[in-house]
């Protein structure tokens, strides 16, 4: 009898994320009625999760492999602001601009990798110290401002643009749909299938799956364990690249520190992922379950007029609660 | 100066499906140095963990100076004056605290209560005071880290008399010192039994050093004490030797006999980065199994994970087929076919939070992918053909390999390189923890193995095992390579002589 009772248990708390996702829904349309459980607000759910998401699918590929990193929201800020000032202050297409921020976040992500692979700092400590020179970078390369339309370049422009610092464009219509639905969402599950099928269904997510179950036997099995997390950090940078360019044109200019409170967002949708149907491991669709648990609650919460300053207090609940799913059942002490 | 005996009457000691003391009677006194011998699993350490109270399980009694005492916990112990200087000295030391500190260890934990400032002069004064009873030389305010691993053992010693102790018991403490370093401790060893009166129980698998300093020996084999006696200058290596491997158990395995092809795998002065292996030279023929014999941290296992790649090398080539292979990380070891089923068979060689048919198809992934995507009906069938073959016990190739027994992880860890296809497999302790029957069945899979043309490397400290199963053996002791030994023309005496370092000089 304590086995099917502990059986039950464990399924409950497998499937509580998914338990109080569903339970929010009720009881949010129960309050709101249709004003909640409506087409339109199912959109601004999905595209308020969207960026979380990205920044979410980020942290899954960095964790699959046991590793971490605190630094992408800082890294996002930085990518949004060489996406902004390369589209406003240069001009270039918006392809261009697209691609050339992805290289961009990937060239900054070696330095990570630099510290984490060469140097062997953990994971944890080398993000956390990057942070600050991502954000100090980020500002030098701006000149210590935002980037947004009708601003002048940075003073370090000349070089390339001659002493005509003005704009050389403003946005465009298809770089403000980026930000907005239906792209937002699209680009949001495009990442989400390239994060789905890269750990799931190719050979590459199983050996970071095994590296993250246990690294010496997974050396062992002779798996190149440092240049799989390389690639798992190349593919870090890609999502972290395109959060940052969907943040930076959902609000029509790259703020300061923009991206930089997704991190702790991002987090917690991942480790609310992880143990959604007992898989245990950091996986796509659990991660966008998360997000979407998180962009429901807020949601939810705002349109029943709970004050939005108290939001991150309740997102906060939802992790620990999370955590404390993932790690109060697991045997060691 | 008084006596004061410490006695065990029938101690015994289970654990599920194994009883690993039975009936100890074992009795010291104080001011003697005391030997405990015995091969690999004898229950020696078992033993001396009861008498540490960290064993609490034990039926029967234990008497000091005749009064039975109860010894459930290590502080029962402690409190008799019982201390133990485990083998890994790393686990007791905090090595980022300082040797006073370290040495005041016990006295800052046990006997700061109701006080809240730590008085530093008192415990750099006593803890010198105490390395200066050892006649040590160690300055007290060095960080433990940065200690040498004989002077780390010093500390600990310094650390179990610092309390009050009547017996000391070292686990093999001399393994993993020098020469010198070796001296040194015997230095400390004789002193303490003579100004101090001290019981001290050394474990210890190398003859020449019991001779040199015990005053009496005891030999356990198979959880039971063969004899105890004193040392006296009629005392030889031989007759130890012959108490501790008592009549030879017959695996009874029948050996096939492979066709024995030339010369394939070959190694030539291979060392190690940090000298873990030495020098090491060896071949291995196709459809020979050879064996690396060797007591626990002979240097075994380094050296099957330094052909792997695992561990670097600071020299020495490696090649097959006469074409040198350049192996810097496993995954090098795995591209030129070469794989090793380790001895820590949860922690290194099966994932054990994944199917056994992601196991099985780890090693090999590439075979069962298009453009990298992995087939799963590809890799079910691969799993499904070696839980046939193998014979794992599974209920389903989707069950995880956590679940599995012993002997049926062991077979998906044989069964993810027989998958991959290896030319040359090397097993680390591959029986270690099976029961009798997988036994047969894992051997039985490495002479087919074998058979099929492939070299086998085969490292245990069983030595009966090796006598059963190899061709030819290498005995390793301190990391190089002591002997060659031809199996049909070798016993276990000779094996063990050679892997306690009696006979060294014999092979150079």
């Amino acid at each position: 009898m304590t086995t099917s009772k502990k059986s039950a248990g464990k399924i409950l708390v497998n499937w509580a994320a998914v338990l109080v996702l569903v339970l929010s829904v009720i009881v949010f349309t129960m309050i709101k009625g249709g004003a909640f459980f409506s087409t339109t607000n199912l959109i601004n759910i999905l595209r308020s999760m969207s960026t979380v998401t990205i920044f979410a699918l980020a942290a899954t590929v960095s964790m699959a492999p046991d590793g971490f990193d605190m630094a992408a929201g800082t890294l996002g800020t930085f990518c949004a602001y060489v996406f902004a000032s390369f589209f406003l202050w240069f001009g270039m297409p918006l392809w261009l601009c697209i691609i050339l921020t992805i290289i961009f976040a990937m060239v900054m992500y070696l330095l990570t990798m630099f510290l984490i692979l060469v140097c062997k700092v953990p994971d944890m400590l080398a993000t956390c110290a990057l942070q600050f020179v991502h954000q100090g970078l980020g500002l030098a390369y701006t000149g210590g401002s935002a980037v947004s339309a009708g601003m002048t370049a940075a003073s370090w422009a000349k070089i390339f643009k001659g002493d005509d610092l003005s704009p050389a464009s403003g946005w465009t219509p298809s770089t403000q749909a980026i930000g907005k639905d239906p792209w937002i969402i699209i680009i949001m599950v495009i990442c989400v299938a390239i994060c789905y099928i890269l750990l799931e269904r190719t050979k590459y997510g199983r050996y970071l799956y095994a590296m993250g179950g246990n690294k010496t036997a997974a050396k062992l099995s002779g798996i190149n364990v440092k240049k799989m997390r390389f690639m798992a950090g190349m593919f870090a940078a890609l999502f972290i690249a395109i959060g940052g360019i969907v943040v930076c044109s959902r609000n029509s200019a790259a703020q300061i520190n923009g991206s930089d409170s997704y991190l702790m967002s991002s987090l917690a949708a991942v480790f609310i992922g992880r143990s959604i149907g007992g898989r245990e491991k950091y996986n796509a669709i659990g991660t966008a379950i998360g997000a979407l648990l998180i962009s429901v609650l807020e949601n939810g919460m705002t349109m029943c007029g709970v004050v939005y300053y108290i939001l991150p207090a309740v997102k906060g609940a939802v992790l620990c609660l999370a955590l404390v799913a993932a790690y109060a059942t697991s045997k060691e002490d | 100066m008084e006596k004061i005996t410490l006695e065990t009457k029938n101690v015994s000691i289970e654990f599920p499906g194994v009883k690993a003391l039975s009936d100890i009677n074992f009795k010291i006194s104080t001011g003697v140095i005391h030997a405990l011998m015995g091969a690999n699993g004898a229950g020696k350490s078992t033993l001396m963990k009861v008498l540490a109270g960290a064993n609490p399980t034990y039926t029967g009694e234990v008497l000091y100076n005749g009064s039975p005492v109860e010894l459930r916990h290590p502080v029962d112990a402690k409190k008799l004056g019982i201390q133990i200087v485990y083998q890994e000295v790393d686990m007791a030391l905090a090595p980022n605290l300082t040797v006073a500190e370290n040495v005041m260890f016990n006295d800052i934990v046990m006997n700061m209560k109701g006080k809240l400032l730590m008085n530093y002069t008192r415990i750099r004064r006593e803890a010198r005071e105490v390395l200066k009873q050892l006649n040590v030389d160690i300055d007290v305010r060095r960080i433990c880290s940065s200690l040498s691993l004989a002077q780390k053992q010093m500390v600990l010693i310094a650390r179990a008399i610092q309390n009050e102790c009547n017996f000391l018991i070292l686990d093999e403490p001399t393994a993993p010192l020098s020469d010198s370093e070796t001296d040194e401790l015997f230095r400390v060893v004789r002193h303490l039994r003579e100004t101090h009166n001290m019981a001290i129980i050394f474990i210890t698998h190398r003859i020449h050093e019991v001779l040199r300093i015990c005053d009496s020996y005891t030999v356990m084999r198979g959880g039971m004490i063969v004899d105890t006696t004193p040392i006296t200058q009629e005392t030889t290596s031989k007759e130890i030797v012959d108490k501790m491997l008592g009549r030879s158990f017959e695996e009874n395995f029948p050996k096939e006999i492979c066709e024995i092809g030339e010369k394939a795998f070959v190694v030539e002065n291979l060392t190690e980065k940090e000298g873990k292996v030495k020098n090491i030279n060896m071949y291995v023929r196709k459809g020979e199994i050879v064996g690396l014999a060797g007591l626990v941290g002979g240097g075994k296992t380094e050296l099957c994970k330094t052909l792997f790649g695992a561990y670097k090398t600071s020299s020495g080539k490696i090649s097959y087929n006469g074409k040198e292979l350049k192996i810097k990380i496993p995954a090098d070891a795995v591209k030129n076919r070469i794989a090793l089923v380790p001895e820590e068979r949860r922690k290194e060689g099966v994932l054990v939070a994944e199917t056994v048919n992601f196991n099985l198809a780890a090693a090999s992934l590439n075979r069962f992918c298009k453009l990298s995507f992995v087939s799963e009906i590809a890799t079910a069938k691969n799993a499904k053909h070696f839980v046939d073959e193998l014979q794992i016990a599974t209920p389903s190739i989707r069950q995880k390999v956590a679940f599995l027994s012993g002997g049926n992880q062991q077979k998906v860890a044989v069964g993810k390189w027989l998958a991959a296809d290896s030319d040359v497999y090397i097993f680390d302790e591959p029986t270690k923890g099976v029961d009798v029957g997988a036994k047969q069945e894992i051997f039985r899979l490495i002479n087919q193995i074998a058979k099929d043309g492939n070299c086998v490397i085969y490292a245990t400290c069983e030595n009966s095992e090796l006598l059963s199963i190899t061709d030819r053996m290498y005995v390793m002791f301190d990391g190089r390579i002591t002997a060659e030994l031809e199996t049909k023309n070798t016993n276990e005496t000779e094996i063990m002589r050679y892997s306690t370092g009696e006979v060294q000089e014999a092979f150079a």
